[in-house]
């Protein structure tokens, strides 16, 4: 009898079929990974398992017993819990505060015992809960300066201290190094081993086939296979996501790199608190070659890219863009002279959600003809068209061009923002985690047009967390740790092993964990 | 009495009432609802607890009258922003408007006269020489650390000001620990009351101590015994002035100034950037949007 089992559920939103008679079953000690584009359904299905959702038909089967699920609460109270994307911690809190969180009572007769919080048998039961686990976290550091790895067993430990059976990871690599990784598989195979299931959501196909022990394809809300990972491969599971042959592969010709366009020297940078983000970091970017940076988030590629794209406050060093000094430059400046960004958080640096397409896609150009007139009126018909032609160029899917920015989804609008950067005829472009979020349609579009840059003789500075996306793009890798560049290498050199050790940190790539 | 032991004392009067308030504003921003009606809240307090007192006879009378006063001002600023997700600022200054009215319309219907009440003789008793409500700062800040950092129910409080999400699929009831939050900010504010001025009440008496009081919790940083410490160096910045403005031969105006001057330099260059609960001011909405 399967631990959970969603029978012919189906959602439907105003103009949208979410989930369409889908059914899905998870086994004791299994890992069940479910795959597919962003807004095929996953979501929908899981959030109707963790009581966000009443579905419009089906029903949820614990144990063969069917079921219903009034809410995260609920659902936790009967065995399922979720590891979300975005943590559910609280951030100034010790792990200690987070894992018992909610659920500290526990029953004495006396009233000052009730209200006091007892941590010191909770404490021991968590231990314990760590050692069967090998789970262990230092229960009494705040969650803040923890590394994402162990934020995330934090949260793992929040579910089996409150008695999950289910558990269901979303999309829970994205923000991992190569090792932490395999540290998290691990973990499943201690769990599975307990008879606990496993739902496995992602995107990432090596990571499902070296995970799961199934594997659901699901594409426009309904299921297209559910398959054992035996016999499945990459490229049949990513046929069955989107519906045609994609290529994985980027056609990637090798660089020809030409004249230096960006250099910065010494770039010593420290946040609003004191910590060093940039220490001492030098670079180079040729024109006509990708250079990515890879690191895990928080290690000063953020800092580096804004120092670059606008002027930031730095403790010393230099900017250069084709041998001129520009540190001391605007953004306005800055992006006259030829640099392109796209931002890594485009919600909120990329687009004005409220705003027209075309009003976005004239951005940064807005103040110059032929957008305006003679004594600064807007030219609406000259935006409008720019905005048309570009909408057609980049295969944005719009109802128009008037449409606001927050209805389109995630890839479409990652598209505008390229569209807009690259009109703009620029010499440098800097891509900070261009695909995040983006479905597989629009990632391999978007790493054509990145490829289509360098080969036009631009110079492309990548950042990406995700360490396939560097190494099929780049064309030499850079690992950032701590605001520094720690490890440089050309791709036909480049394994994923070695930039993972270098991104945990290691001195020398051949040391062993 | 000697000079230094008369400033400690007469400084524990004027500090009090704005570090009870600042402790009704620490509850409240702890769990993720900014509370500037701390003004106005007050300022009908200290109407309710000269009228609860009159009518009943007995202090503690007027105690509950002002108890009462405070959970229903503070309970207009729950129902505005918790549940009808109203800006909190927005509802904070209509509260600190209304009040202004509240307590000129009761006056005027029950003594009579608009801008000030009968005089009142039925005040907390004194302990060594003062108001003994202000010595009940000491235990009220102790209680409200031990209940804020010791028990579940802080906790929970506590979670719901940093991540509501967090706490909601935890299955905290976040909208109750925010009417918490917020209602027990109006029983500061009638703590405050009973310092503040309890033989008589005089239209405008609050004179911007709810708003020094919000001063006194950013700069104590949110924790309850910070707050309090504020809230002492404002009041005795205050009493300073009170006691010997007449000795310091510069115009009255600029010393009065003292305690408003310290609140703003204080803020602008000691405090620097200050980190308040995470989601405070953020209306919560269940499933995001």
């Amino acid at each position: 009898m399967p631990l959970l089992r969603m029978e012919n559920i189906t959602k439907v939103f105003p103009g949208v079929v979410a989930n369409d008679g889908v059914s899905f079953d998870l086994q004791a000690g299994e890992v069940h990974a479910l795959v597919g584009e962003n807004g095929a359904g996953k979501t929908t299905l899981m959030k109707i398992l963790y009581g966000l959702y009443g579905p419009d038909k089906g029903g949820i089967f614990i144990n063969g017993q069917e079921t219903s699920i009034s809410g995260p609460r609920n659902a936790i109270d009967q065995g399922i819990g979720m590891v979300h994307q975005h943590f559910m911690l609280v951030p100034v809190f010790s792990v200690l505060d987070n894992i018992i969180l909610g659920e500290e009572r526990e029953s004495t007769p006396k009233l000052l015992q009730r209200l006091y919080l007892d941590k010191r048998s909770l404490r021991a039961r968590i231990a314990e809960l760590m050692e069967r686990n090998h789970l262990e976290t230092d229960l009494d550091r705040p969650v803040r300066e923890l590394p994402v790895g162990v934020q995330q067993r934090v949260e793992i430990l929040k579910l089996l201290f409150r008695g999950a059976e289910v558990l269901v990871f979303d999309e829970p690599t994205a923000v991992l190094t190569p090792q932490e990784i395999e540290g998290l598989s691990r973990t499943f195979r201690e769990l599975t081993a307990q008879g606990k299931g496993i739902v496995f959501i992602s995107h990432k196909l090596d990571e499902v086939l070296q995970v799961a022990d199934r594997i659901t394809v699901i594409r426009r809300g309904k299921i297209i296979e559910t398959m054992p990972r035996e016999g499945a491969t990459k490229a049949k599971i990513a046929d069955l996501m989107v519906g045609k042959p994609v290529l994985l592969k980027v056609d990637n010709p090798q660089a020809e790199p030409k004249e230096e366009v960006l250099r910065v020297e010494h770039l010593t940078a420290a946040d609003d608190r004191g910590a060093m983000v940039l220490s001492d970091l030098s670079l180079a970017v040729h024109a006509g070659e990708i250079v990515g940076i890879a690191g895990v988030e928080g290690n000063g590629q953020t800092e580096l890219i804004r120092t670059i794209a606008e002027r930031e406050k730095i403790i010393s060093g230099e900017v250069y863009l084709k041998g001129e000094n520009i540190t001391s430059w605007d953004v306005r400046e800055r992006r006259e002279a030829g640099i392109a960004h796209i931002p890594e958080d485009r919600h909120r640096y990329g687009l004005l959600l409220s705003f027209s397409l075309a009003d976005n896609m004239v951005l940064g150009r807005h103040h110059r003809p032929p957008f305006v007139g003679p004594i600064g009126w807007r030219k609406t018909k000259a935006i409008r068209e720019f905005a048309r032609s570009t909408i057609a160029a980049y295969d944005i899917r719009t109802p128009g061009e008037t449409t606001p920015a927050h209805a389109l989804s995630g890839g479409n609008q990652q598209k505008v923002i390229i569209a807009r950067e690259m009109s703009a005829d620029p010499i440098l472009l800097l891509a900070s985690q261009p695909t995040r979020g983006v479905d597989i349609g629009a990632t391999e579009f978007i790493y054509k047009q990145i490829v289509e840059a360098k080969l036009q003789g631009r110079a492309v500075l990548l950042v990406s967390a995700d360490l396939d996306e560097i190494l099929s793009l780049s064309d030499r890798v850079c690992v950032m740790y701590k605001g520094k560049i720690v490890y440089e290498v050309a791709r036909d050199q480049a394994t994923k092993e070695q930039i993972g050790f270098y991104m945990m940190g290691a001195e020398h790539g051949d040391d062993n964990e | 009495m000697d000079v230094f032991f008369e400033f400690v004392v007469r400084g524990l009067v004027i500090s009090s009432p704005i570090a009870f308030a600042s402790l009704g504003g620490v509850f409240s921003e702890k769990c993720g609802i900014i509370n500037i009606a701390l003004e106005g809240i007050m300022l009908v307090t200290t109407f309710a607890i000269v009228w609860g007192a009159l009518s009943t006879g007995s202090f503690l009378g007027g105690l509950l009258f002002a108890i009462i006063a405070g959970v229903v001002m503070a309970g207009i600023h729950a129902v505005v922003t918790i549940t009808f997700k109203v800006d909190q600022i927005v509802s904070g200054v209509a509260i600190n408007l209304l009040a202004v009215g509240v307590g000129r319309f009761l006056s005027q219907n029950i003594y009579g006269q608009e801008t000030q009440s009968p005089f009142n003789t039925f005040v907390p008793p004194e302990f060594l020489g003062i108001n003994i409500m202000a010595w009940i700062l000491i235990p009220v800040t102790a209680l409200v650390w031990f209940v804020l950092f010791k028990t579940k129910f802080g906790l929970r409080l506590r979670s719901v000001g940093e991540n509501p999400e967090a706490a909601d699929t935890l299955g905290i009831n976040v909208i109750l620990m925010q009417y918490s939050g917020v209602l027990l900010s109006g029983v500061m504010c009638a703590l405050a009351a009973t310092v503040l001025f309890p033989s008589q009440w005089v239209t405008g008496m609050t004179g911007g101590r709810g708003y020094i009081a919000l001063a006194a919790m950013i700069f104590g940083r949110w924790h309850p015994v910070g707050a309090v410490a504020a809230s002492l160096l404002f009041g005795y910045a205050d009493t300073f002035r009170v006691m010997f403005e007449r000795q310091i031969p510069i115009p009255a105006q600029f010393v009065q100034m003292l305690p408003y001057v310290l609140a703003v330099v204080v803020l602008a260059l000691f405090v620097g950037r200050a980190y308040g609960p995470a989601a405070v001011g953020k209306p919560y909405r269940k499933g995001g949007e």
